[in-house]
């Protein structure tokens, strides 16, 4: 599965979007010193990297266990309990290990009102999950996620990184079927 | 602006009508205190040097200035007029505490903290007495932060006292708020528990329930303790302490706030300590050997017995505790002169030391002892060759050292044996006469910690049996041995008439009076001389 940058932002981000392999080793490579050695050369101290590592371990293992904090607390000499403590505070680090497709449905008000908890109550039966688990097969996450700025295209669904706008309870299977013939 | 904080030239204010002159660095919230006003806090700790003002209860009202302000953050200014009741500050007070109450479980009849609870207090005062709130309270429930300390995360308001004692003071940055907003609470890298050997002060600083102590947990209720200032006797740096006591029982250690010795900490060690060695077979009457056995008898005959035995005495040995009071020491030594024996010797048992980096001088230090130094100054001689030697057939003579691990029959073949002490071991059991004395927790006394600081200990707990102060008992020995008891040499009867011959009679020690060693001690005049080997054990025995 590779990822598509769009093009009004890859020019900002220098050190974006690992493969999401949730085995990978985070800084054991050569990848991960790149990426280690690319964000520190940009902070003007080691705790202020804390936030883009959390980012980088969240983009590769599609969440942030606790060995990832704690072999960020070692190469940014903070204490695991401070990593801890940065990362409980943001609700977009996952906390727990998600499924292939990590599906944000937006109950926010425009969503709302064009009938997102319906969407979301589709997505929910189709994977069988109940809202944060994931599915026995491993494929699917399902969260309700705040706004995702696509107010004028409601219901929005952001799945890994890829939006589907206008989407209504009976789109549901059929994107659903296109993320299986994914490949993925 | 704030004019230079170095130089700290006074300035100034008036507080609630009282005008006040005070260093310019002084915040509000102690310049308040200095003319007797408690201003609300939770976030301010005065031993915790960061002022987050955070907890927005100790707003106030200064003049001039649109807003309320936080009294602990800010500066006195000269000519500043802080109104800390008015209306205005009394109002939003109470939308704090009643913020504060929103989640909170109100669980007051069986929290620790009840009767020492500063929301309790700060409910109370500001009349919050029922809730607005007609929706479910939200429940976080509790979790072990460290081997012995709990947290109940619903009674916590996130002053993050703990926090910042353990990132500021501790220096070991293994406490966090987890989470934000109304679902934040405290925490440690999830698995990992708090092991600093000061983590108990964390509990101290918490303003209300919400670190407990588990050794303490349902022991008690704060109505019911009985509190004695003393000395922590765990070590040879004294923290100044607060013991707990219900029913002639140690419950609990607090830090009790001295500047020049443990600040507002100390250690786990020490809280733990006494608690625990406070137990063992105690004598609780006089013993002597008659027929080979041992037979409990009154004081008077006691006395008047080892008296004449003590006449017959002209060498022998003598081993003290470093655990004994300095009055103690000091008629030990003046009974072991009259009898003609020099010297003596003690042992201090050693341990890993600890410091707390926030207030380097409390130390959890390797004399496990709190009165070596007092036990130096009265010519006693430290030993750490291992056992103590037997003595043979000479006599021998001990104070309060309980002779643990010696072999049985230590000291079975001696001239003559007197213990007087508080534990009933198989050495000393072989004893020609066992006078009971109480441990330092059931007397007034004073101990001489390792800079030379004499500091006064108060009594909390009532004697076992018939114990007495060891000065107490030796002091009638050494009356009896100087005029047959007859009255004419008065023993002293009270710690301060003891306190006040010893100072006389030891040079070091002239300049110190009882009233001014008060509850916080003074400093030996001449330490340095005093006190050759206040720390470093002695080489070889």
């Amino acid at each position: 599965m590779s990822r598509r940058i769009h093009p009004s932002v890859a020019g900002a981000q220098p050190f974006q979007l690992a493969e999401r392999d949730p085995e990978a080793p985070l800084f054991e490579s050569a990848e991960g010193q790149e990426r280690l050695q690319a964000v520190l050369s940009r902070y003007p101290t080691k705790q202020a990297a804390l936030l883009p590592l959390l980012g980088y371990a969240n983009e590769l293992h599609g969440w942030v266990s606790k060995q990832d904090m704690e072999s960020i607390a070692e190469r940014l000499d903070l204490t695991p309990a401070y990593v801890w403590s940065v990362a409980s505070f943001y609700t977009m680090y996952n906390k727990h290990p998600i499924g292939r497709h990590f599906i944000q449905v937006c109950t926010n008000i425009s969503c709302h009102l064009n009938g997102a908890q319906r969407v979301l109550k589709r997505f929910l039966e189709e994977t069988g999950t109940r809202p944060g688990e994931t599915s026995e097969d491993g494929r699917y996450t399902v969260i309700e996620a705040e706004c995702l700025g696509a107010c004028g295209f409601a219901t929005a669904v952001q799945i890994n990184d890829e939006y589907h706008e206008n989407v209504t309870p009976e789109r549901v299977s059929q994107i659903l079927a296109g993320l299986d013939g994914n490949g993925s | 602006m704030y004019g230079n904080v170095k130089t700290a030239e006074l300035v100034s204010l008036r507080i609630d009508g009282t005008e006040i002159s005070v260093p310019s660095n002084t915040s509000v919230i102690e310049a308040a205190e200095a003319v007797g006003v408690l201003v609300p806090r939770y976030c301010y700790h005065p031993g915790i040097p960061s002022r987050p003002a955070q907890c927005r209860v100790c707003l106030v009202e200064i003049e001039g200035q649109p807003k309320l302000q936080p009294s602990c953050n800010i500066s006195v200014q000269e000519g500043m007029v802080v109104h800390t009741a008015s209306e205005e500050a009394r109002s939003a007070r109470r939308s704090v505490i009643e913020l504060l109450l929103v989640n909170h479980p109100l669980d007051c009849p069986i929290c620790d903290a009840a009767g020492q609870c500063m929301l309790q207090d700060y409910a109370f005062e500001t009349r919050q007495l029922a809730s607005r709130l007609n929706e479910e309270k939200l429940v976080m429930g509790r979790d072990r932060i460290a081997e012995d300390i709990l947290y109940f995360a619903d009674r916590c308001i996130i002053c993050t006292r703990c926090v910042r004692f353990m990132r500021e003071v501790a220096e070991d940055d293994a406490l966090i708020v987890a989470q934000r907003g109304y679902r934040a609470y405290i925490d440690t890298f999830p698995g990992a528990v708090l092991d600093n050997p000061f983590r108990g002060n964390i509990v101290d600083v918490c303003p209300v329930g919400a670190l407990v102590h588990e050794d303490f947990l349902f022991k008690a209720r704060f109505w019911d303790l009985d509190q004695t200032a003393s000395v922590c006797p765990s070590c040879s740096t004294g923290c100044n302490v607060t013991i707990d006591t219900v029913e002639n029982q140690i419950v609990r250690l607090k830090p009790r706030h001295n500047s020049e010795v443990n600040s507002y900490w100390m250690c786990d060690h020490g809280r733990k300590h006494l608690i625990m060695s406070n137990r063992g077979l105690r004598p609780e009457a006089p013993l002597l050997r008659r027929d080979g056995k041992l037979v409990p008898t009154g004081w008077g005959e006691a006395l008047t017995w080892v008296a004449e035995r003590l006449r017959e005495v002209s060498r022998g040995m003598a081993i003290v505790s470093p655990h004994a009071a300095n009055e103690s020491l000091f008629y030990f030594r003046t009974l072991l002169d009259r009898i003609g024996i020099a010297g003596g010797t003690f042992r201090v048992e050693q341990g890993e030391e600890a410091i707390l980096p926030g207030f380097p001088k409390l130390q959890l230090r390797a004399d496990r002892a709190p009165n070596a130094s007092g036990a130096e100054l009265h010519g006693f001689e430290r030993f750490d060759g291992g056992a103590h030697s037997d003595p043979g057939g000479d006599a021998v003579a001990v104070l309060e050292d309980p002779l643990g691990e010696l072999p049985d029959e230590w000291g079975r073949e001696a001239s003559f044996f007197l213990y007087v002490g508080n534990r009933l071991s198989p050495a000393a059991r072989n004893a020609h006469a066992i006078l009971p004395v109480t441990t330092f927790a059931e007397m007034e006394g004073t101990f001489t910690n390792f800079e030379g600081r004499v500091q006064r200990f108060h009594q909390a707990l009532q004697p076992a049996g018939l114990a007495r102060p060891a000065w107490l008992v030796l002091a009638r020995l050494v009356s009896l041995l100087e005029d047959g008891g007859d009255g004419g040499v008065a023993a002293p009867t009270l710690a301060s008439e003891a306190f006040q011959v010893m100072v006389r009679a030891t040079p070091a020690m002239a300049d110190l009076e009882w009233a001014s060693v008060g509850l916080k001690g003074a400093r030996l005049g001449s330490t340095e001389a005093a006190v050759p080997h206040a720390q470093a054990p002695a080489e070889g025995a």
